[in-house]
């Protein structure tokens, strides 16, 4: 007598081997043999992914393992990030000049220095900024899409605006370095800047050279670079609001805005995951920002200035490192931005699909 | 108020008029037979600036390269997610992992093939440079290909069981064959964007001058090479990367054409 086996398990009907009489065949035990080789490659790249996340956090954590044990937590405070050694005289407790046995001064040498603060600085107001300009724009947008656009307007307008977020990332450096950053420096930054000088309460603004190059036009580039991700998302954030919650609001007497106003709010936390998948965008790019930011180590108050995100450092110093430390700062640096962008990634993720209903893509 | 939106509307289609029209206009002057026939010349040798033949070339391999790895790993972690999903705490990490994957900054993922393919190496080369495309691409083909696996409704794998196949044939001879047109737009838009990345290459294939085909050493790409001549000092390079950058958005604008030429809304009979 023979019975199928059936154990109980999640697995699919077919990857069980029947123990009845054609199982003996040599070609049925090929074709089951083949069903196992299948789901081992096929469960081998699902792990691979897991293994490339680890593989990411492990090599930077390793390498960057000499720029902890010199630094410490204070690496992320500090704003001086040389890396040369200095060379100076040595100065005694007086600040007099130490001279040796000739007459001659002393001098000593100091160690490179790096603290990442100039470049948390600027990814962090370069995003803010660059937000503060999107999100406007991209939600107006995104409510002229779902409640004004007839279907023959709203799709190609959603086509073009996709579009914007397939141009490469070096297309808008290019032209933010050659379009808008001389037009910014010729007719936007000197009357502005102009403005913020005279008036007593800004005068922390001003700047004393505008060429263009600054956090001001890294900002503005990011935020064309940022306005069609947060669009795209709110839009279907938005067509998500419920017929019946948009109905029940005009009926009450609302006008068109307060209805908007209205939607706005029943989705807030989906589009506040648009906003964060932005900012994620906003903080890790690279390229765009790396050829117009200016490319300064530096912490000014003022948009005028020149500026370094953490990935335009990394883009501008890794393949010249000069030294071991170097290096180790570096990698901590991108340390710190790869943490960054997962918080935010994942954050955003929990927001748009976690926020509302259990996570489309769970289910089959 | 509503007049505010439809002007949020024509301000951001204004702006993308904007780039792409000084991207267009540009780059048209300088897009020639020489710009695709010929190598670059350094200043002041005959025949400067010459073309960008070895970066079109270099970019093609390496993103053939990158899908060589990263096409069927994608596909196959795609087909896991969907298909097998045997152990649920692992289909949750992975679809997780893979969300967060796409979301990491490419220079990072440059970093880390510097890390593991340039240092042990010694030199730089373009293996590493294909290794950190797929990298970026096997987290987009894996998604996409599981969300368009889930369309194919529950009915084809019924019957295909039915009739005796086993689970593997099922899949590879039904399932996947019904969705190759989804399983085609998702591998396009991935190399689509692989094809524009230039921070993971940095400091991975590093850029050549070169016309070369040997992926062990540093291997030229076309973003690379527009990034050094547009922030270079020579006037004449700078217009190559003008023409560069509009030969790589009629590139990325004819995939996302195709892509949506294949995605024509399809009506499975169940």
């Amino acid at each position: 007598m023979s019975s199928t086996a059936a154990p109980a398990s999640s697995k699919g009907v077919a990857s069980e081997s029947p123990h009845h009489s054609s199982f003996r065949t040599a070609r049925h035990r090929r074709a089951y043999r083949s069903d196992k080789i299948l789901e081992v490659v096929a469960t081998g790249s699902a792990t691979a992914l897991l293994l490339l996340l680890g593989a990411l956090v492990a090599v930077l954590v390793y390498a960057a393992v000499p720029s902890f044990r010199t630094f410490g937590l204070a690496f992320l405070v500090h704003s001086e990030w040389r890396p040369n050694e200095l060379e100076r005289f040595k100065r005694d407790a007086q600040g007099q000049i130490v001279k040796d046995q000739d007459g001659e001064p002393v001098t000593e040498t100091i160690p490179p220095a790096f603290g990442a603060l100039p470049v948390i600085y600027g990814t962090a107001v370069s995003s803010a900024i660059s937000l503060t300009f999107a999100v406007p724009f991209s939600l107006g947008c995104a409510l002229f899409l779902v409640r004004i656009a007839p279907r023959s307007t709203a799709k190609p307008v959603s086509f073009l605006i996709e579009f914007l977020v397939a141009i490469p990332s070096i297309a808008y450096g290019i032209w933010g370095l050659y379009i808008l950053a001389p037009f910014l420096q010729q007719h936007v930054e000197p009357p502005l800047n102009a403005v913020f000088v005279s008036v007593p309460g800004l005068h922390w603004l001003g700047s004393d050279a505008t060429t263009g190059r600054d956090l001001f036009c890294g900002s503005l580039v990011l935020a064309i670079m940022v306005i069609p991700i947060i669009t795209a998302v709110s839009r279907d954030v938005l067509r998500a609001v419920p017929r019946a919650q948009i109905e029940g609001t005009t009926a009450l007497g609302a006008t068109w805005w307060q209805t908007s106003r209205e939607m706005l709010r029943y989705s807030r936390s989906g589009l506040f995951g648009a906003i964060m998948l932005g900012l994620a965008r906003a903080a890790g790019e690279t390229m765009a920002v790396a050829m117009v930011i200016g490319n300064v180590n530096q912490v000014r108050p003022s948009p005028f200035a020149a500026a370094q995100t953490m990935s335009s450092l990394l883009a501008n110093e890794f393949a010249e490192a000069s030294s071991d430390l170097h290096r180790a700062a570096l990698l901590e640096v991108a340390l710190v931005l790869l943490v960054m962008s997962l918080l935010f990634n994942v954050v955003a993720r929990w927001l748009v699909v976690g926020g509302g209903q259990a996570s489309g893509a769970g289910g089959h | 108020m509503w007049m505010g939106c439809i002007a949020c509307a024509a301000i951001i289609l204004g702006v993308l008029a904007l780039v792409l029209w000084y991207l267009i206009s540009i780059g048209r002057q300088s897009v020639n037979l020489a710009f695709f026939a010929q190598d670059p010349q350094p200043y002041g040798a005959d025949g400067y600036p010459g073309g960008m033949r070895n970066a079109l070339v270099g970019t093609a391999i390496l993103v053939g390269l990158a899908s060589a790895v990263g096409v069927p790993v994608g596909i196959l972690g795609g087909v896991y997610l969907s298909e097998y999903r045997t152990r649920a705490w692992l289909t949750e990490t992975v679809r997780f992992t893979a969300d967060v994957l796409a979301g990491v900054p490419s220079i990072v993922v440059g970093i880390l093939g510097y890390e593991l393919l340039v240092v042990p190496l010694g030199h730089f080369n373009g293996w590493a440079g294909a290794l950190a495309l797929a990298f970026i691409m096997i987290p987009i083909v894996t998604r996409t290909t599981e969300e368009m696996l889930h369309l194919i409704p529950g009915s084809y794998r019924e019957a295909s069981i039915a009739l005796g196949a086993t689970k593997a044939r099922t899949i590879v001879r039904v399932v996947l064959p019904a969705a190759t047109g989804g399983l085609i737009t998702g591998v396009m838009l991935a190399l689509a964007r692989v094809a524009g990345e230039t921070a993971p290459l940095l400091f991975t294939a590093l850029g050549s001058r070169l016309l070369t085909f040997d992926p062990r050493y540093p291997f030229p790409s076309l973003t690379k090479q527009i990034y050094d001549y547009a922030t270079g000092p020579y006037a004449e390079q700078k217009q190559q990367a003008w023409a560069g950058i509009l030969i790589l958005i009629v590139l990325i604008f004819s995939f996302n054409l195709l892509v949506r030429l294949f995605t024509r809304p399809r009506q499975f009979r169940a």
